[in-house]
């Protein structure tokens, strides 16, 4: 009977053994390469009554997960009084070359998702989206915007990116934040 | 001649009166025919103490005052064969007989039985199998709230932990079929990867049981127990169905077993299924939209006993697929405050069994192997080796942001764990006053994480643990100690962010532990213990490694990979006191746990791009865990019984002098019961009225939270139970429960939903059990 168990004892062991030499746990898992990340969120005003005053306000954060602040230098924009603006948001994945467009797949779910602009109340601007969605009935989006500027003044404009997925309304409170960022607009 | 020494120890036993009462140990069992018929009026009896019992009309009896040591126990009855068994007391035990016709021509009679492992001065209680029936509807965490001093930490409806003294996760223990639970317990919402129909005993150590079962039973043990394999041959199982009304939840579970006989003697089986769905919860005026829940569960086990062999091989899997509340879902903390003010969540409000993302995909599956040989000397040797797979998918609701479609269908993280343990334990012979048992552990684990954001590392663990406990029996006093050592070697596999370079760390832990503990008796009603013990765990690869948003609490945690081990210093002393209808059950406790590690608010808070978040570094303090645990019955007026518990846990940080946050608050559960043992054609009926008060949790440090805890609140539950004896010896159970009677609207302070949702409303739970 000593025999049996000292057999099956050692049947045992080498199981243990045996499972534990498949060391898959030391393949760390590369970066998923078609997974993108939100980098960087950028907003491109064309000024409507001169299509040759283009500019780019560009947020970036290079590394989404970590605790390192975002770069915030080119998150500034300066713009014209009482003056109308084409305004496009695009939102890059930087950690990639060449970028990856993240606008792209916001625009392909965009019944999911909403844009929001809040402006600290000293800035003189109105934000208005001019696209819509193919939720019946059709729903703002903000990929595609207009500014329209006022007297000189300067201040905070806020954009939030809102995943909204079954919730959409046409307002901001449904879903939960995918982007916030802040840029410093002065109107002169 | 069988009639006449029944007889002749009938005289005995009248005419001993109660002289031996320095022993405390119970012997105690059933009695059934071949068929599983229970027997009244069998004598179980040990020569050489002169002492006896007969069993009851349901088959029971009990010895008690049994002193430790080895005794022949014979197990006479008219008409039946006599038989002798051999018992090696160092617990209560039980030992179930099985009555062979006189005639039968079968040479051997099996016993099924076992000892009680663990330490007996630790307090312990258990769910009757009553409440564990009646309890059917609800997860593990929940159902585990009947014990006093028990609680669950909650996401929602269905992620549930159990909670013991105040602290869960990683700081206690679940001990399935006698194997150590690992999944990836370290997280709030990682519910506890068991199917509860599995077991047919649940009970709970509270108290450092490090010496017992190694790391991590800081706080306590949760131990789930399958019935022995039967050894009777013939078909026997039951089956089970569950219905409720919120959620529109419905469990079916079965069970089928039988042994073999002739040239398989000494074979048995079992197999086990169980399935559960639920669609969305709803609390007093909303339904929780994406609460459902999908469970599917099997087990199979088989047998073999020869002789003093016997071997075991037990294969189990659970499968769910779990719904994560919609309303929980915040970005950032802008998102977090706005759901705070809302009185009622903004998600729709609908029934559905459909699941959406975000939620969990949870695989499980165990092989265990036991073998377990009895020497001549009535010493034990077992073996133990356990196989565990946990695989956790993880969908978040947002859909990764990729053309690809494979990306798409990704869960956002993935951890798979594979656990390999092996045990050996060997229990000494024993005599009248001396028992113990010394083990050996071991065991590796391998963690596998993927994901589309990073959670935590890759790891390779293995440790060693080895034991000894000696127990001794003196008159009125019970005496035990033991020691352990530990060693835990950890290995964490990372590769470099911009490089891609793969790198790794290795840490090494160990820890010695100890236990001492004193019982006394001092009368047959009134008895106490203490214990002294420690307990130790090592930091999880959570607290070592974690690096991002906590998704549903918008945090950002940030793991410390230097820190140390948890020491806990653990007292316990239980009073327990019976007489008549008079039954109570008092333990007091005081846990000072040396380098405590928990998440502290750091003053920066951390922007990324989906926004501003407040900040958690992990880091380690001196605390202290201590309160008591009353529980009291009293039976009056012949059929009317009372039944109060009263759980009370304080966490106080030493060192920065605070109490400690996500502390249970105090728990009063009171149920007044009318019992009737026979109605009619019904058996053991029961009609009674529960009433649960929690007290709102006042004791938080200043701006540790969002929010104030919730307030108090009081609910009312009521329930009717009875059973149905069939034909050739069937059953029918059945249980109709109504919870949260008066359909309050109430939040509960260790529901982290708390921030988004009140908690259930009115649930109407109807459960039968058929047993053949």
């Amino acid at each position: 009977m000593k025999k049996v168990i000292s057999y099956a004892s050692a049947v045992i062991i080498l199981t243990v053994l045996w499972g534990s030499c498949k060391k898959d746990e030391q393949a760390v898992a590369p970066p998923v390469p078609e997974n993108e990340f939100l980098t960087t969120v950028e907003l491109k005003v064309v000024n409507e009554s001169d299509p040759s005053d283009v500019q780019t306000a560009s947020w970036i954060d290079l590394d989404p997960d970590d605790d390192t602040p975002p770069d915030v230098s080119k998150a500034k924009l300066t713009l014209k009084a009482n003056t109308k603006y084409t305004v496009q948001v695009l939102f890059w994945d930087d950690t990639k070359t060449p970028r990856g467009d993240v606008t792209a797949e916001i625009k392909e779910r965009e019944n999911y998702h909403l844009i929001c602009f809040t402006a600290t109340s000293g800035l003189d601007l109105t934000v208005k989206r001019t696209d819509h969605d193919t939720n019946s009935p059709a729903l703002e989006v903000g990929l595609e915007d207009e500014f329209t500027t006022g007297a000189a003044s300067s201040g905070t404009l806020n954009v939030e990116l809102r995943h909204q997925p079954n919730v959409k309304d046409g307002t901001c409170d449904p879903g939960s934040t995918d982007a916030d960022v802040n840029y410093q607009i002065t109107i002169q | 001649m069988a009639l006449a020494k029944t007889i002749a120890m009938l005289v005995m036993i009248a005419y001993s009166p109660i002289v031996y009462g320095q022993c405390a140990f119970t012997l105690s069992g059933k009695v059934t025919d071949i068929s599983g018929s229970r027997v009244q009026g069998v004598l179980i009896g040990i020569d050489s103490l002169d002492k006896a019992a007969l069993s009851t009309a349901g088959g029971e009896y009990h010895i008690e005052d049994l002193c430790p040591g080895s005794y022949k126990v014979t197990c006479t009855a008219v008409g039946f064969r006599s038989q002798i068994r051999t018992v090696t007391l160092s617990e209560n035990a039980r030992m179930d007989w099985v009555l062979l016709p006189d005639t039968t021509l079968l040479n051997e009679v099996l016993i099924k039985g076992h000892q009680q492992e663990g330490l007996s001065t630790l307090a312990q209680s258990s769910l009757s199998a009553e409440s564990l029936f009646k309890s059917r509807s609800e997860s593990l965490g929940e159902s585990l709230k009947q014990i006093p001093g028990l609680n669950s930490v909650q996401m929602g409806p269905t992620l549930s932990k159990p909670v013991i003294h105040g602290l869960h996760s990683h700081r206690i223990l679940i001990l399935n079929n006698g194997v150590r639970q690992e999944g990836q317990q370290w997280g709030n919402d990682h519910a506890p990867e068991i199917d509860p129909f599995t077991a047919d005993k649940v009970s709970v150590i509270k108290g450092a049981a490090s010496i017992m079962y190694g790391s991590d039973a800081i706080s306590g043990v949760v131990l789930l127990e399958p019935d022995s394999l039967p050894t009777v041959p013939g078909l026997h199982g039951n089956a089970s169905v569950v219905a409720a009304s919120n959620g529109r939840m419905g469990a079916a579970s079965a069970m089928g077993e039988g042994a073999f006989g002739h040239r398989l003697q000494g074979l048995s089986w079992r197999l086990q299924g169980t399935l559960k769905r639920a669609g969305n919860f709803s609390t007093p005026h909303y339904y929780m939209s994406n609460t459902g829940l999908k469970e599917t569960d099997f087990s199979a086990a088989a047998g073999y006993v020869r002789g003093d062999l016997k071997m075991n091989v037990y294969y189990s899997q659970y499968n769910s697929k779990i719904g994560i509340f919609d309303g929980s879902h915040v970005g950032n903390l802008d998102d977090l405050e706005a759901a705070f003010k809302r009185p009622r969540p903004i998600t729709p409000s609908y029934f559905s069994y459909k699941i959406n993302r975000s939620y969990q995909s949870v695989h499980h599956r165990l092989w265990k192997a036991t073998a377990g040989y009895s020497f001549s000397n009535n010493g034990s040797l077992e073996l133990k080796y356990a196989r565990q797979w946990d695989l956790r998918d993880e969908y978040d609701i947002d859909i990764p942001y990729s053309q690809d479609p494979a990306v798409l269908n990704m869960p956002q993280v993935s951890f798979k764990l594979v656990t390999h343990t092996l045990d050996v334990v060997y229990r000494e012979p024993g005599s009248a006053r001396f028992s113990g048992s010394i083990g050996l552990s071991g065991s590796t684990q391998g963690n596998v994480f993927k994901g589309l954001r990073y959670l935590i590392p890759n790891f390779r663990n293995y440790g060693g643990g080895i034991y000894a406990i000696e127990h001794y029996h003196k008159d009125h006093w019970d005496l035990e100690g033991g020691l352990r050592y530990d060693y835990l070697w950890l290995r964490v596999y990372q590769r470099n962010q911009t490089t891609l370079g793969l790198y790794h760390s290795t840490f090494d832990y160990s820890n010695a532990s100890g236990t001492v503990g004193a019982g006394y008796r001092f009368s047959s009603r009134f008895s106490a213990k203490l214990n002294v013990g420690t307990g130790w765990r090592a930091p999880s690869i959570n607290e070592l490694y974690i690096h991002g948003v906590h998704f549903s609490a918008a945090t950002y945690e940030l793991g410390d990979s230097t820190l140390s081990s948890e020491h806990s210093f653990n007292t316990t002393l239980n009073v327990h006191y019976a007489s008549g209808s008079f039954q109570a059950d008092l333990d007091v406790y005081d846990n000072e746990i040396d380098h405590f590690i928990y998440a502290k608010p750091t003053l920066e808070p951390v922007t990324i791009i989906s926004g501003t978040y407040p900040a958690f570094q992990y880091t380690q303090d001196n605390v202290r865990l201590s309160g008591f645990d009353l529980e009291a019955s009293y039976g009056f007026l012949k059929h009317f019984d009372i039944t109060s518990k009263t759980g009370i846990v304080r966490g106080f940080n030493k060192s920065i002098h605070d109490y400690l946050i996500q502390m249970p608050s105090d728990r009063f559960d009171n149920t007044l019961a009318y019992r009737l043992d026979s109605l009619g054609r019904f058996r053991n009926c029961s009609i009674s009225l529960q009433n649960i008060s929690v007290r709102k949790q006042n004791r938080v440090p200043p701006n540790s939270d969002y929010v104030p805890p919730p307030d108090g609140y009081s609910l009312l539950n009521a329930d009717i139970s009875f059973q149905l004896p069939l034909q050739k010896k069937k059953r029918l159970d059945i249980d109709f429960a109504a919870k949260n009677l008066t359909n309050k609207a109430y939040r509960d302070y260790l529901n982290l939903f708390r921030y988004y949702t009140d908690d259930l409303g009115l649930n109407l739970v109807l459960s039968g059990k058929f047993t053949f």
